[in-house]
C-alpha cells in the first residue's frame, strides 16, 4: 500500500472549503487566521493526539499556472491539505490515528474543519473518520527515512542518547566495579523516567558547539 | 504561516500533468517502491525526514457533495510535500547536485519543467510551484534526520549492553562497556536549537 512505509503511514487528506460569498471573512481565511494562533508545542493538537511525527496544514489557494503553452486553469474550490506523518495501526490502517485526534483534540478539529464541506464534526467518531476517508488521497510514493519506529520510541531514543552521552562523560576512569553499579543505577533511572513530552523544549547543556552554520 | 518548525522545512509544491504522462510517472514510482536501491541516493541524502508525491487525477479532487462545485481541470495534477533538515537553497542545491537523474524522470512529465541542471532554472521553476505551509508541526522539533537515526543506533547499543550487563563481572563489564563507547562515540552529537542562518 503506497500510503504505508514499514510502521509508518503517509496520510493525505484534501478537506474541501466552504465557498460562501456572503461569508465574512472567507472561510479560508477563517481557517488561516485559527492556524496562526495555534500552538506546535505541547498543546498542539498534534501533540495532544496520540501518534504525529510530522504533519503540516496548508490552505491551497488555487493550482499553479507554469506560464504558456500551458493552460492556465482554476479550481473551483480551495482545499484544506491535510498531510501527516504519522504512526499506522498494528493492521497498517489509520483508523486508530484518527480516532486518537478525535478523542483528543476535538475542539481545535471542528475549529479548523468546521469551515469545511460536509464536515460532521469529531464527537461522532464514526463520521468524523468517514468523512476525513473521503477526503483521502492515496499517497503514490511514500518515503520515509526511519519507518520502522513509533513516535514514543523516538522520543525514548533521544532521550537515552542523552542521557548515555552524560554518562560518558562523566564516567571516565571510574573503576570497573563502580562503573557497573553505575550503569545498572542508569538503567534503572531511565526506566522510571516519564517519556519526554512530545515537541516540547530541551534543555539545553552546557557544551560548546560551534558557531557560524550556513 | 511558516515553513520552518525548529530544524525541519515543509515544501509544498503543485505542478501540472498531462493525463497520459501521469501513468508513465505512476509506473516509474512503482518501480521506485519495490526496488529499493534505487532510493540509495535519497537515503545517503540523510536529510529528508518523510517526503511524499501524490498523483492527483484531474476528476480526483475530493468531491463531497453539499454543494460543491466539480473541478473542470485539464490536468492531472502532481503535489509534492518535503520534510527536510536545511534551508531551502541547500535542500534545492543538494537535490540538483546529488539527485538530477531522479528528479528529472520524475518531473520532466509536468508542464514547463526545465530540469534539475542548472540549478537557476531549476530554483526559478520551484520557486513558482511552490506554496507556504499554514501550520507545521513536529513532535522532536530539535532533531535532524541524523539525529533521530543516531538516537535509535544509541539505543540499539543500550539495549543490548542493559541486557548483559547484570550477569557481566566488573572487568567483563569494563571491557563490555568499552565496546560499547566504541560503538556509540559517533552518534552522541548534541541536538538542540536550529543554527540561525546568516
Amino acid at each position: 500500500m503506497p500510503n504505508n512505509s514499514g510502521k509508518v503511514y503517509g496520510l493525505t487528506i484534501l478537506s474541501p472549503i466552504i465557498n460562501d460569498d456572503r461569508a465574512t471573512p472567507s472561510h479560508d481565511l477563517q481557517i488561516r487566521s485559527y492556524l496562526a494562533g495555534l500552538s506546535t508545542g505541547q498543546d498542539s493538537p498534534f501533540a495532544l493526539a496520540p501518534g504525529t511525527h510530522l504533519a503540516r496544514l496548508v490552505v491551497m489557494d488555487d493550482v499553479v499556472f507554469v506560464g504558456a503553452p500551458a493552460v492556465e486553469e482554476h479550481l473551483n474550490s480551495k482545499y484544506l491539505i491535510f498531510e501527516s506523518n504519522c504512526d499506522a495501526g498494528p493492521d497498517g490502517s489509520i483508523d486508530g490515528y484518527l480516532n486518537g485526534l478525535a478523542e483528543h483534540a476535538a475542539e481545535h478539529l471542528d475549529a479548523i474543519w468546521s469551515h469545511c464541506v460536509g464536515y460532521p464534526g469529531a464527537a461522532d467518531r464514526a463520521a468524523f473518520i468517514r468523512y476525513m476517508k473521503a477526503c483521502q488521497l492515496e499517497t503514490t510514493f511514500f518515503f520515509a527515512a526511519i519507518n520502522d519506529k513509533s513516535v514514543p520510541e523516538t522520543l525514548r531514543a533521544l532521550q537515552t542518547q542523552r542521557a548515555v552521552a552524560d554518562f560518558i562523560e562523566s564516567h571516565q576512569g571510574v573503576e570497573p566495579e563502580k562503573l557497573r553499579a553505575e550503569f545498572l543505577k542508569l538503567v534503572s533511572a531511565l526506566d522510571a523516567a516519564p517519556l519526554p513530552t512530545v515537541a516540547s523544549a530541551i534543555v539545553s547543556r552546557d557544551i560548546k558547539i560551534g558557531g557560524r552554520n550556513e | 504561516m511558516s515553513n520552518i518548525n525548529g530544524k525541519v522545512y515543509a515544501m509544498n509544491a503543485i505542478t501540472p500533468m498531462k493525463p497520459w504522462k501521469t501513468w508513465i510517472l505512476r509506473l516509474i514510482f512503482f518501480v521506485l517502491g519495490h526496488v529499493k536501491s534505487l532510493q540509495q541516493d535519497l537515503i545517503n541524502l540523510s536529510f529528508i525526514e518523510f517526503a511524499r508525491w501524490v498523483v492527483v487525477p484531474r476528476g480526483g479532487f475530493p468531491q463531497l457533495g453539499n454543494g460543491q462545485e466539480p473541478e473542470k481541470l485539464t490536468y492531472d495534477y502532481l503535489l509534492f510535500f518535503s520534510n527536510f533538515n536545511g534551508t531551502w537553497n541547500q535542500y534545492i542545491d543538494a537535490f540538483s547536485a546529488v539527485l538530477f537523474k531522479g528528479l528529472d524522470l520524475i518531473w520532466k512529465w509536468s508542464e514547463k519543467f526545465p530540469g534539475s541542471v542548472p540549478v537557476t532554472i531549476f530554483k526559478e521553476y520551484i520557486g513558482r510551484v511552490q506554496f507556504d505551509t499554514d501550520y507545521y508541526f513536529t513532535a522532536y522539533p530539535h532533531a535532524t534526520a541524523n539525529d533521530l537515526k543516531a538516537a535509535h543506533s544509541v539505543q540499539a547499543s543500550f539495549d543490548d549492553l542493559r541486557s548483559r550487563a547484570a550477569n557481566l563481572s566488573g572487568p567483563e563489564f569494563a571491557d563490555a562497556y568499552l565496546n560499547f563507547v566504541l560503538q556509540v562515540q559517533p552518534y552522541l552529537g548534541e541536538t538542540g536549537e536550529a543554527p540561525v542562518v546568516f
